[in-house]
Protein backbone atom coordinates (compact mmCIF):
# COMPACT_ATOMS: atom_id res chain seq x y z
CA UNK A 1 0.00 0.00 0.00
CA UNK A 2 2.61 3.12 1.06
CA UNK A 3 4.93 1.49 -1.78
CA UNK A 4 2.30 1.70 -4.38
CA UNK A 5 1.62 5.55 -2.95
CA UNK A 6 5.61 6.32 -3.11
CA UNK A 7 6.00 4.36 -6.69
CA UNK A 8 3.03 7.18 -7.54
CA UNK A 9 4.92 10.19 -5.95
CA UNK A 10 7.52 9.36 -8.04
CA UNK A 11 5.54 8.98 -11.18
CA UNK A 12 4.22 12.56 -10.66
CA UNK A 13 7.41 14.38 -9.49
CA UNK A 14 8.79 13.15 -13.18
CA UNK A 15 5.84 14.62 -14.97
CA UNK A 16 7.91 17.85 -14.83
CA UNK A 17 9.47 16.29 -17.77
CA UNK A 18 6.18 17.29 -20.19
CA UNK A 19 6.25 20.98 -20.05
CA UNK A 20 9.72 21.24 -20.29
CA UNK A 21 9.66 18.71 -23.46
CA UNK A 22 7.75 21.62 -24.86
CA UNK A 23 9.79 24.44 -23.64
CA UNK A 24 12.95 23.07 -25.17
CA UNK A 25 10.89 22.31 -28.56
CA UNK A 26 10.31 25.80 -28.71
CA UNK A 27 13.84 26.39 -28.20
CA UNK A 28 15.29 24.59 -31.29
CA UNK A 29 11.79 25.68 -33.18
CA UNK A 30 13.16 29.35 -32.80
CA UNK A 31 16.45 28.41 -33.25
CA UNK A 32 15.84 26.74 -37.43
CA UNK A 33 13.43 29.55 -38.04
CA UNK A 34 16.48 32.04 -37.62
CA UNK A 35 18.72 29.89 -39.20
CA UNK A 36 16.25 29.93 -42.10
CA UNK A 37 16.49 33.49 -41.68
CA UNK A 38 19.93 34.38 -41.44
CA UNK A 39 22.03 31.42 -42.71
CA UNK A 40 25.31 32.97 -41.87
CA UNK A 41 24.48 33.14 -38.14
CA UNK A 42 24.33 29.41 -37.88
CA UNK A 43 27.39 28.70 -36.21
CA UNK A 44 26.36 30.98 -32.85
CA UNK A 45 22.81 30.61 -32.84
CA UNK A 46 23.52 26.66 -32.45
CA UNK A 47 25.54 26.54 -28.90
CA UNK A 48 23.14 29.66 -27.88
CA UNK A 49 19.75 27.23 -28.53
CA UNK A 50 22.29 24.29 -26.94
CA UNK A 51 23.00 26.20 -23.74
CA UNK A 52 19.09 27.47 -23.73
CA UNK A 53 17.78 23.93 -23.87
CA UNK A 54 20.77 22.29 -21.39
CA UNK A 55 19.31 25.76 -18.64
CA UNK A 56 15.29 24.56 -19.38
CA UNK A 57 16.45 20.84 -19.14
CA UNK A 58 17.05 22.09 -15.56
CA UNK A 59 13.48 21.84 -14.97
CA UNK A 60 13.18 18.66 -16.27
CA UNK A 61 16.26 17.66 -13.90
CA UNK A 62 14.81 18.53 -11.14
CA UNK A 63 11.85 16.63 -11.67
CA UNK A 64 13.81 13.56 -11.98
CA UNK A 65 15.94 14.35 -8.95
CA UNK A 66 13.03 14.26 -6.41
CA UNK A 67 11.59 11.11 -8.08
CA UNK A 68 14.77 9.40 -7.27
CA UNK A 69 15.10 10.69 -3.92
CA UNK A 70 11.65 9.72 -3.63
CA UNK A 71 12.50 6.29 -4.63
CA UNK A 72 15.43 5.65 -2.99
CA UNK A 73 15.25 7.81 0.15
CA UNK A 74 11.79 6.97 0.89
CA UNK A 75 11.41 3.67 -0.78
CA UNK A 76 13.99 2.25 1.41
CA UNK A 77 12.44 2.92 4.41
CA UNK A 78 9.31 1.06 3.33
CA UNK B 1 33.00 10.15 10.78
CA UNK B 2 33.84 7.50 7.99
CA UNK B 3 34.95 9.42 5.01
CA UNK B 4 33.38 9.55 1.64
CA UNK B 5 34.24 7.60 -1.19
CA UNK B 6 34.05 11.24 -3.14
CA UNK B 7 37.28 12.05 -1.59
CA UNK B 8 39.46 9.16 -3.26
CA UNK B 9 38.20 10.29 -6.31
CA UNK B 10 39.03 13.99 -5.84
CA UNK B 11 42.40 12.83 -4.93
CA UNK B 12 42.48 11.15 -7.85
CA UNK B 13 41.23 13.89 -9.87
CA UNK B 14 43.48 16.25 -8.63
CA UNK B 15 46.48 14.37 -9.12
CA UNK B 16 45.63 13.99 -13.11
CA UNK B 17 45.55 17.72 -13.01
CA UNK B 18 48.84 18.00 -11.58
CA UNK B 19 50.36 15.66 -13.31
CA UNK B 20 48.79 17.39 -16.76
CA UNK B 21 49.96 20.80 -15.22
CA UNK B 22 53.49 19.59 -15.08
CA UNK B 23 53.75 18.13 -18.40
CA UNK B 24 52.68 21.81 -19.68
CA UNK B 25 54.57 23.60 -17.62
CA UNK B 26 57.59 21.44 -18.93
CA UNK B 27 56.11 22.02 -22.67
CA UNK B 28 55.73 25.59 -22.29
CA UNK B 29 59.18 26.11 -21.13
CA UNK B 30 60.61 24.44 -23.91
CA UNK B 31 58.58 26.40 -26.40
CA UNK B 32 60.12 29.10 -28.47
CA UNK B 33 57.58 32.15 -28.96
CA UNK B 34 59.21 32.29 -32.32
CA UNK B 35 57.95 28.91 -33.49
CA UNK B 36 54.32 27.52 -34.80
CA UNK B 37 52.89 26.22 -31.45
CA UNK B 38 51.64 22.70 -31.04
CA UNK B 39 49.87 20.09 -29.08
CA UNK B 40 49.27 20.88 -25.39
CA UNK B 41 50.90 24.71 -25.67
CA UNK B 42 48.68 25.32 -28.20
CA UNK B 43 45.50 23.95 -27.00
CA UNK B 44 46.55 25.83 -23.25
CA UNK B 45 47.29 29.36 -25.71
CA UNK B 46 43.83 28.61 -27.48
CA UNK B 47 41.80 27.95 -23.60
CA UNK B 48 43.41 30.87 -22.49
CA UNK B 49 42.55 32.83 -25.19
CA UNK B 50 38.26 31.88 -25.04
CA UNK B 51 38.04 32.23 -21.45
CA UNK B 52 39.97 35.21 -21.63
CA UNK B 53 37.92 37.06 -24.26
CA UNK B 54 34.54 35.25 -22.39
CA UNK B 55 35.24 37.38 -19.38
CA UNK B 56 36.61 40.43 -20.68
CA UNK B 57 33.05 40.58 -23.10
CA UNK B 58 31.24 40.57 -19.34
CA UNK B 59 33.26 41.99 -16.53
CA UNK B 60 35.56 44.75 -16.75
CA UNK B 61 39.23 44.98 -16.52
CA UNK B 62 40.15 45.26 -12.70
CA UNK B 63 37.52 41.64 -12.22
CA UNK B 64 38.90 39.92 -15.48
CA UNK B 65 42.58 39.63 -14.31
CA UNK B 66 41.79 37.50 -11.28
CA UNK B 67 38.61 35.83 -12.93
CA UNK B 68 40.15 34.44 -16.00
CA UNK B 69 42.70 32.22 -13.98
CA UNK B 70 40.00 31.11 -11.94
CA UNK B 71 37.42 30.35 -14.76
CA UNK B 72 40.22 28.54 -16.37
CA UNK B 73 41.07 25.93 -13.06
CA UNK B 74 37.40 25.80 -12.69
CA UNK B 75 36.61 24.71 -16.54
CA UNK B 76 39.34 22.11 -16.00
CA UNK B 77 38.30 20.77 -12.52
CA UNK B 78 34.51 20.16 -13.85
CA UNK B 79 35.76 19.07 -17.65
CA UNK B 80 37.72 15.98 -15.61
CA UNK B 81 35.33 15.48 -12.72
CA UNK B 82 32.08 15.49 -15.45
CA UNK B 83 33.69 12.95 -17.67
CA UNK B 84 35.35 10.67 -14.86
CA UNK B 85 32.33 8.35 -15.29
CA UNK B 86 33.84 6.85 -18.06
CA UNK B 87 36.60 5.22 -16.73
CA UNK B 88 34.36 4.00 -13.29
CA UNK B 89 34.74 6.96 -11.38
CA UNK B 90 31.96 8.20 -9.09
CA UNK B 91 32.14 11.29 -10.73
CA UNK B 92 32.78 13.86 -7.87
CA UNK B 93 30.58 16.31 -9.28
CA UNK B 94 27.45 13.52 -8.67
CA UNK B 95 28.20 14.90 -4.69
CA UNK B 96 26.49 17.63 -3.41
CA UNK B 97 28.72 19.07 -1.15
CA UNK B 98 30.83 19.39 -4.05
CA UNK B 99 28.35 21.31 -6.37
CA UNK B 100 27.45 23.61 -3.10
CA UNK B 101 30.36 24.40 -2.72
CA UNK B 102 31.55 25.71 -6.12
CA UNK B 103 28.09 27.55 -6.19
CA UNK B 104 29.08 29.36 -2.95
CA UNK B 105 32.10 30.35 -4.61
CA UNK B 106 29.98 31.81 -7.28
CA UNK B 107 28.03 33.32 -5.24
CA UNK B 108 30.23 34.84 -2.34
CA UNK B 109 32.54 36.06 -5.72
CA UNK B 110 28.90 37.56 -7.19
CA UNK B 111 28.17 39.72 -3.85
CA UNK B 112 31.84 40.58 -3.01
CA UNK B 113 32.51 42.29 -6.88
CA UNK B 114 29.09 43.60 -6.39
CA UNK B 115 29.84 45.32 -3.28
CA UNK B 116 33.66 46.61 -4.35
CA UNK B 117 32.52 48.01 -7.57
CA UNK B 118 28.99 49.50 -6.56
CA UNK B 119 29.94 50.87 -3.03
CA UNK B 120 28.36 49.80 0.14
CA UNK B 121 25.76 52.32 -0.16
CA UNK B 122 24.57 51.76 -3.46
CA UNK B 123 24.77 47.95 -2.84
CA UNK B 124 22.38 48.21 0.38
CA UNK B 125 20.01 50.18 -1.41
CA UNK B 126 19.92 47.99 -4.54
CA UNK B 127 17.60 45.76 -1.59
CA UNK B 128 14.92 48.22 -2.37
CA UNK B 129 14.55 48.62 -6.29
CA UNK B 130 12.44 49.31 -7.80
CA UNK B 131 10.15 49.52 -4.74
CA UNK B 132 10.50 49.03 -1.02
CA UNK B 133 8.24 46.19 -0.75
CA UNK B 134 10.44 43.86 -3.43
CA UNK B 135 13.06 43.41 -0.40
CA UNK B 136 12.11 39.93 0.02
CA UNK B 137 12.35 39.31 -3.97
CA UNK B 138 15.77 40.65 -3.78
CA UNK B 139 16.88 38.58 -0.44
CA UNK B 140 15.26 35.54 -2.46
CA UNK B 141 16.95 36.33 -5.38
CA UNK B 142 20.43 36.39 -3.96
CA UNK B 143 20.20 33.31 -2.24
CA UNK B 144 18.44 31.84 -5.51
CA UNK B 145 21.49 31.27 -7.59
CA UNK B 146 23.21 29.07 -4.87
CA UNK B 147 20.56 26.26 -5.13
CA UNK B 148 19.86 26.65 -9.12
CA UNK B 149 23.04 26.12 -10.02
CA UNK B 150 24.71 23.48 -7.62
CA UNK B 151 21.53 21.41 -8.06
CA UNK B 152 21.45 21.86 -12.01
CA UNK B 153 25.17 20.62 -11.99
CA UNK B 154 24.38 18.07 -9.18
CA UNK B 155 21.11 16.38 -10.91
CA UNK B 156 22.35 16.25 -14.48
CA UNK B 157 25.77 14.47 -13.56
CA UNK B 158 24.01 12.38 -10.69
CA UNK B 159 20.70 11.22 -12.86
CA UNK B 160 23.42 9.90 -15.67
CA UNK B 161 25.23 8.09 -13.51
CA UNK B 162 21.26 6.21 -12.02
CA UNK B 163 20.17 6.22 -15.27
CA UNK B 164 23.25 4.37 -16.59
CA UNK B 165 23.19 1.89 -13.74
CA UNK B 166 19.37 1.17 -14.46
CA UNK B 167 20.37 0.00 -18.05
CA UNK B 168 22.91 -2.08 -17.08
CA UNK B 169 20.83 -3.97 -14.41
CA UNK B 170 18.43 -3.82 -17.38
CA UNK B 171 20.03 -5.30 -19.74
CA UNK B 172 21.78 -7.46 -18.00
CA UNK B 173 18.18 -9.08 -17.21
CA UNK B 174 17.60 -8.96 -20.46
CA UNK B 175 20.69 -10.70 -21.27
CA UNK B 176 20.07 -13.62 -19.24
CA UNK B 177 17.41 -14.99 -21.09
CA UNK B 178 20.03 -16.09 -23.72
CA UNK B 179 20.54 -19.33 -22.98
CA UNK B 180 24.39 -19.73 -23.67
CA UNK B 181 25.71 -16.89 -24.26
CA UNK B 182 23.90 -14.82 -21.80
CA UNK B 183 26.10 -14.81 -18.24
CA UNK B 184 27.76 -12.27 -20.48
CA UNK B 185 25.93 -8.54 -20.43
CA UNK B 186 26.31 -8.62 -24.17
CA UNK B 187 23.27 -6.85 -25.24
CA UNK B 188 24.25 -3.90 -22.61
CA UNK B 189 27.53 -3.72 -24.86
CA UNK B 190 25.53 -2.26 -27.76
CA UNK B 191 23.15 0.08 -26.25
CA UNK B 192 25.80 1.46 -23.35
CA UNK B 193 27.82 3.32 -25.16
CA UNK B 194 25.67 5.45 -27.35
CA UNK B 195 24.24 6.40 -23.59
CA UNK B 196 27.61 7.08 -22.34
CA UNK B 197 28.34 9.38 -25.04
CA UNK B 198 25.33 11.36 -23.94
CA UNK B 199 25.05 11.24 -20.44
CA UNK B 200 28.75 11.26 -19.32
CA UNK B 201 30.40 13.35 -22.45
CA UNK B 202 27.90 15.60 -23.74
CA UNK B 203 25.73 16.25 -20.70
CA UNK B 204 29.11 16.79 -18.81
CA UNK B 205 30.57 19.40 -21.14
CA UNK B 206 27.70 21.14 -21.53
CA UNK B 207 27.16 21.75 -17.63
CA UNK B 208 30.81 22.90 -17.64
CA UNK B 209 30.07 25.28 -19.85
CA UNK B 210 26.84 26.16 -18.61
CA UNK B 211 28.35 26.56 -14.96
CA UNK B 212 30.94 28.81 -16.42
CA UNK B 213 28.99 31.05 -18.42
CA UNK B 214 26.55 31.43 -15.70
CA UNK B 215 28.95 32.63 -13.30
CA UNK B 216 30.48 34.85 -15.68
CA UNK B 217 27.29 36.57 -16.24
CA UNK B 218 26.07 36.46 -12.99
CA UNK B 219 28.85 38.33 -11.97
CA UNK B 220 28.95 40.80 -14.94
CA UNK B 221 25.26 41.14 -14.58
CA UNK B 222 25.93 43.06 -10.95
CA UNK B 223 28.47 45.57 -12.30
CA UNK B 224 27.62 49.18 -12.90
CA UNK B 225 27.77 49.73 -16.62
CA UNK B 226 30.67 50.56 -18.61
Amino acid sequence: MELGLIAIGAGLAVMTGALTAIGEGNVFAKAVEAIGKNPEAENKLRSMAIVGAAISETCAIYGLLVSLLIMFVLGGRV
Amino acid sequence: MEIQDTVYYIIAITMAIIAILFYANIQIKKYDPLDKPKGIVLLLMMGVTTVDKMVNDQTNEIIAENLGPYIGTLTVYLVLSNISGLIGFDPPTANYSVTLTLAMITVFLIEKNAIKFNGLKNYLKGFFKPFAPFFLMNVVGKVAPLISMSMRLFGNILTGGVIMSIVYMFTGLASNLVPIIGQFNFIGLIIAPALHFYFDLFAGLIQTYIFISLTIALIGKELPLK
